[in-house]
């Protein structure tokens, strides 16, 4: 068959342009719906509303942002060089904070915290009868379940930075007379630095975009009005308004995370690694240490899984365990599945191209799908609802406009793995295929998608265990009467009926676990 | 399809069967039966299902029940058009159901059953929509906090004295909507502004999702007075008689503007495709078997006047209800909702 | 495998792989290669020599079909497969590629990455091959392993026979002998020559170490920044190289300069045949080798020693001539000789390189 000089992936790129397409269109309405509206509108939500949220959302990022550099740095330097006894164990619980969605650990501590809770209740013990701790429905009861929900971001970061560090540059420091104390200070954290930026702009990115905590705690930031707004009015033009804030918001620091991703990168060091000599410390250090590590986990894992557990057991809550209870799992399930299914089917084409044929227009199409991240739950709702009552008005009310929500947020997760697998899958592979006689699709057929498989299936599953926990993007636009298990935590969550949504809540822990288990040992920054 | 084709057949069989299962599942709407109604209900689930239950145990009618915010079910209900499965719509709040009947989603009724048991002030004139239960805006004090002489209109709430000692409704919620609509009917804006200021800087972070969070507020003495519909109190303390709290009617003064009052409604769509068995549950509603279960179950005040409310409930005739008509909370939605947005309520 | 019918002009019958005047480009205004021709003939070992970026590698995924032709033809067995209306796929080509790094299935054992390419044969007839293969490269037994269960060695071998085994037109090699350890590298150099030749497979062999293609290649074809500079058998490319850099590239190689006059050219080191016939007064270089020149020690000479390098088959010694002219010299092993020696320079050439004083680099 003859062909002239031609690219062999047309109908491949038309595809990716398609997938560019359906997630940039929506973002596109919004953006157009709120440049469009009326200037008197833009005025009330910036004298009234907007203030306060802006202030709101900046600093509980800032104030999660410091916790969380404290708690993550310090644990990753005890991990990587302390010897510590159980240290793999340590390692494993450090991360275990990331199955646990921010609702589930918002609602524990609502009640943990809460008045008449057992902490107030142990405090009065020490401090009188009128004595209050302070409210979780506060700024500091944001930024506690927010931080322990986040800190494993900056730990991992730190941590893989702190153990790919050449142990030469600190040896070196020392061997010109400078004190170990100086030498953390002046050579270690500056060669951290780029890691542990990273990792808070993710935190940030997390914090800025989070609703299920918020709106449980009730505490007011730039998602959460916009969630309120799309609920509580008929027209969604300050939602959209309120939504184009935040993503600007959020493109800043996702462009932000990854300018330091990219620079972490230089300072790796080639040549030959040796392990970092591990401090020793005496029976009180190491009690010490352990003491801290078990605290952390304690509170951002372990007590509420175990007060969950509890929870389940009573006799309430095992009422609710019944059909339809396993309908909410099924709905769950099958959003999840379609969601994957979707967004792997849509990132495959994108991933491939930017691949193989790095040109500014793949590339492009890439980095659009990465917008999925600067569009929080709410957002990518009011999106994709905007996009669907202007173009298709018929398919509203169905569980499709909700995957294509989910997809659009999620899909940067598929890519995350799909990007590195089909990254190691070298190109010769397909020339040497096609130099034995084999057609394009021949060569898809029995070369790159067998050896793509792994990733592809990692994929599925991440996005999979990503959306099961999914809340606003649910909450909107799921169809009458299709409530899912993360659903099911929230409405019981937020009228205090802790037991009730506890099944629910273990329910959707336990499946994350197999998922942070993939991650951790693939790329966890898409947790 | 290509990643199909590489899986062994087995695989490949389950891969396009669980495919297929899921498409039925996710497009084709799920067709309620014959004989049942699909309601969309701005009233929790916890409330209108027992009056439900009791219609079906009798009309053999299954119901199918939505409920999620009113003003969700609105929008919903306007994008969906024709193609809803919705039969009827019912909702706590009268503004809600007359701005349905403005967009022409509302069937009129000509149905004596309701002309005769539901006072003319609490219906629709053409019977698009038609109340069912009577909701008093008021407050709610925890007794050992405060003295019921200390509050005497609602507008007191704003005073600074009570700064973080109330408990609010966000400004999603149809009450705080209509009852603010009414204050501004009642005294204008400038007044109301002030009010609104009073109570945001007061309530601080006791703004709740639910009128039931903040009756449990007052009975647990974290904050001493809440604004809530009436029902709230007295089901806490059907449940719980020795909560420490207690109902203020308020603005009954010599002049004052009367009890904030609202009406719980029902309304058929234009769209049903089961006119009859709407009809059926309207009956039901607006009957005396129907009303008592508001009365009983929810601790109204029934509108149909031979049957009575719960006696633990202030009698209707000790108490003055504000006069501003219930089909204007319509109207005043907008500029109210604009107001609230202004002060920057939650 | 459909071809085109027409493009069958003047080709020398018995060559396997033509090229005309081929022009390859990523970019338009940015040749990789220009103007390249040459061809092999059956069972012919071809060498692309050259620094890298010289575009030996296009060349070769041109010849594969990776890489379309802007402008010239590319002939395989007569038939026209590249050309700047045309490019008939890799896959109808039968061109055998092992890449740098053996790109084998890591998912497919190695009979089945060697069976690759013959799915249209049946099973039995499959077998037979892939055991003839194994036979030929000397692994038998190893048909069930996969290839991260092999060492580098006995991967280029499986890639090998993977190419082979469907008896390709012609067989492309990038780079075989970078990846391994110099030793490995020597002997799978000889190993592979035999197979070569015992098969009689015509193939081009890329690469950018001179030894490699001297000891490999029929003929050497060496490329310089996308332009062939010289097309011949090792042997004429190192005592005859077209151009300076060539011969610098192939060899130690000095030039010294030099004045035409009455047929002679006159340099420092004596007087050499004009062999370029330039007037008189042309200013040249004369290209000498360190095998061409011989040292003795003599007290007094005019010559020193600069420096010494042992090799272990020999000792190359930098000598800076009375003018400042630094030349080298290849002397005997045990020929140990003192910096600051000083040396009579003889140069013992059987002929003589010329090249125009403008054209030297050096």
């Amino acid at each position: 068959m003859v062909t002239t000089r031609h690219q062999f992936a047309s109908p491949l790129q038309l595809l990716a342009l398609a997938s560019a397409g359906i997630i940039l269109l929506p973002l596109g309405y919004v953006t157009a719906q709120a440049l469009s509206a009326d200037p008197v509108v833009w005025q009330r939500l910036w004298t009234t509303r907007i203030p306060e949220l802006l202030f709101n959302t900046v600093s509980l990022a800032a104030s999660v942002a410091v916790v969380t550099l404290i708690l993550g740095v310090s644990t990753a330097w005890l991990i990587t060089r302390v010897e510590i006894p159980g240290r793999r164990l340590w390692e494993g619980a450090l991360v275990l904070p990331l199955a646990m969605p921010t609702y589930v650990l918002a609602y524990v501590y609502s009640y943990l915290l809460g008045f008449g809770g057992p902490a107030e209740y142990l405090w009065q013990l020490a401090a009188g009868p009128q004595a209050r701790i302070f409210s979780p429905h506060s700024f500091w009861g944001a930024t506690l379940v927010m931080a322990l929900d986040t800190f494993p971001f900056v730990y991992l970061l730190s941590r893989s930075a702190l153990l790919s560090m050449n142990v030469s540059f600190e040896e070196v420091a020392r061997a010109s007379g400078v004190s170990r104390m100086a030498t953390l200070w002046r050579v270690t954290l500056p060669l951290m630095r780029p890691s542990i930026a990273a990792g808070l702009a993710l935190v940030i990115l997390y914090v800025v975009s989070d609703f299920g905590a918020v709106s449980l705690l009730r505490y007011q930031t730039l998602t959460y009005a916009v969630f309120q707004q799309m609920t509580g009015r008929s027209d969604n033009t300050a939602a959209s308004i309120l939504s184009l804030l935040l993503v600007v918001i959020a493109l800043i620091f996702l462009i932000t995370e990854r300018w330091f991703r990219q620079r972490s990168r230089f300072y790796q060091t080639t040549g030959r690694y040796r392990a970092p000599e591990r401090h020793r410390y005496g029976r009180l250090g190491s009690f010490a240490v352990i003491s801290y590590l078990g605290l952390i986990v304690g509170a951002a894992f372990a007590l509420p899984t175990i007060l969950l557990i509890q929870w389940s057991l009573s006799a309430e809550a095992l009422a609710t365990i019944n059909n339809r209870f396993f309908g909410f799992v099924w709905n769950s399930a099958i959003l999840a599945a379609g969601a994957s299914t979707g967004g792997v089917l849509i990132g495959l084409p994108l991933a491939y191209l930017a691949c193989r044929r790095p040109t500014l227009l793949n590339l492009s199409c890439l980095q659009a799908a990465y917008a999925g991240y600067a569009l929080p739950g709410p957002v990518a709702a009011l999106a994709v609802l905007i996009l669907f009552t202007t173009i298709a008005p018929v398919f509203y009310g169905s569980v499709l406009i909700l995957i294509v929500a989910y997809v659009i947020h999620f899909l940067p997760a598929g890519l995350q793995s799909l990007e590195p697998a089909l990254q190691q899958l070298s190109p010769n592979l397909e020339e040497v295929s096609r130099t034995l006689g084999l057609g394009m699709r021949d060569t898809w057929r029995r070369v790159t998608l067998p050896l793509v498989r792994n990733g592809f299936v990692v994929a599925w599953v991440l996005m999979f265990l990503q959306t099961m926990k999914e809340l606003p993007a649910t909450l909107l636009l799921r169809p009458v009467g299709f409530d899912t298990l993360a659903i099911r935590v929230w409405m019981e969550a937020s009228e205090e009926y802790f037991q009730l949504a506890a099944p629910s809540a273990l329910l959707i822990v336990v499946l994350s676990l197999p998922a942070l288990a993939l991650l951790v040992s693939k790329d966890w920054r898409a947790a | 399809m290509l990643f199909v084709c590489s899986l062994p057949t087995l695989c490949r069989t389950i891969f396009s069967s669980l495919f297929l299962l899921f498409m039925v599942g996710a497009f084709v709407p799920s067709a309620p039966a014959a004989d049942s109604l699909t309601i969309y209900s701005g009233r929790s689930e916890r409330l209108i299902k027992p009056v439900l239950d009791a219609f079906t145990a009798t009309a053999g009618i299954q119901i199918q029940l939505l409920s999620s915010g009113t003003t969700e079910l609105l929008n919903r209900l306007k994008a969906e058009g024709d193609r809803t499965s919705a039969d009827l719509f019912i909702t706590n709040d009268a503004g809600s159901l007359e701005l349905a009947r403005t967009a022409g989603l509302l069937r009129p009724l000509n149905m004596r059953e309701i002309d005769r048991a539901i006072p003319s002030q609490f219906r629709a004139p053409d019977n698009a929509w038609v109340g069912l239960s009577g909701r008093f805006w008021i407050v709610v004090y925890n007794r050992t906090m405060v003295q019921p002489d200390q509050v005497t209109s609602l507008l007191d709430l704003g005073d600074p004295k009570w700064k973080d000692k109330i408990a609010i409704p966000n400004s999603g919620s149809e009450y705080l909507q209509a009852g603010v609509s009414v204050i501004r009917a009642t005294y204008g804006d400038d007044k109301t502004r002030q009010f609104l200021q009073g109570i945001k800087a007061n309530a601080e972070n006791q703004v709740y999702q639910k009128s039931s969070q903040i009756v449990d507020a007052v009975a647990k003495g974290q904050v001493a007075l809440g604004i809530v519909n009436h029902y709230y109190i007295y089901r806490h303390l059907a449940t719980q008689p020795d909560a420490p709290i207690a109902a203020l009617m308020p603005d009954q003064q010599e002049g004052g503007m009367g009890a904030i009052m609202n009406v719980a409604g029902v309304g058929i769509l234009k769209s049903t495709k089961h006119l009859d068995s709407a009809k059926l549950l309207v009956e039901f509603l607006v009957a005396q078997a129907g009303q008592k279960l508001f009365a009983e179950l929810d601790k109204e005040y029934p509108l149909h006047q031979d049957v009575k409310a719960d006696p633990a409930l202030v009698e209707r005739k000790n108490f003055r209800a504000a006069l501003v008509p219930l089909t204007k909370l319509a109207e005043l939605r907008e500029p109210t909702l604009a107001l609230i947005e202004q002060v920057g309520l939650r | 495998m459909e071809t085109t019918l027409e493009g069958n002009l003047f080709t020398p019958a018995s060559s396997v792989l033509e090229l005309r005047t081929v022009s390859c480009a990523y970019e338009p205004g940015r040749p990789a290669v220009q103007g390249i021709s040459f061809s092999a003939r059956e069972g012919e070992i071809l060498c692309l020599l050259g620094p890298s970026g010289c575009g030996k590698t296009t060349i070769l995924r041109a010849i594969a079909g990776f890489e379309p032709v802007r402008s010239g033809q590319l002939f395989l067995s007569g038939q026209l497969v590249s050309s700047p209306d045309v490019t008939v796929p890799t896959e109808n080509r039968r061109v055998g590629m092992v890449f740098q790094e053996y790109a084998l299935f890591p998912h497919l054992r190695v009979q089945d990455n060697i069976a690759f390419g013959l799915r249209h044969l049946v099973r039995s007839e499959r077998a037979a091959r892939v055991q003839e293969m194994l036979r030929l490269i000397g692994l038998e037994g190893f048909e069930r392993r996969y290839p991260h269960e092999l060492s580098g060695g006995q991967q280029q071998r499986v890639a090998l026979a993977r190419a082979l085994v469907q008896h390709p037109v012609v067989l492309l090699l990038d780079e075989p002998f970078s990846n391994l350890d110099p030793d490995m590298a020597g002997r799978m150099r000889q190993e592979l020559h035999d197979l070569l030749r015992r098969t009689k497979t015509t193939t081009v062999l890329v690469t950018h170490d001179h030894d490699e293609a001297f000891a490999m290649a029929d003929r050497i074809a060496v490329l310089n920044q996308g332009r062939l500079e010289q097309f011949d058998t090792p042997e004429m490319t190192y005592h005859m190289p077209a151009t300076p850099f060539v011969a610098d590239f192939v060899g130690q190689a000095d030039f010294v300069p030099g004045t035409v006059s009455h047929g002679m050219v006159h340099t420092e080191l004596g007087e050499f045949p004009d062999t370029i016939e330039c007037k008189d007064g042309t200013a040249v270089v004369v290209m000498i080798r360190p095998d061409d020149i011989h040292l003795v020690p003599t007290k007094g000479a005019l010559a020193r020693v600069l420096s010494r390098q042992f090799r272990g088959s020999e000792n190359l010694y930098t000598v800076s001539l009375p003018s400042g002219q630094i030349v080298h010299s290849s002397q005997g092993s045990t020929s140990i000789y003192q910096a600051g020696t000083t040396v009579e320079v003889r140069v013992l050439a059987t002929h003589t390189v010329l090249f125009r004083r403008e054209d030297s680099t050096g």
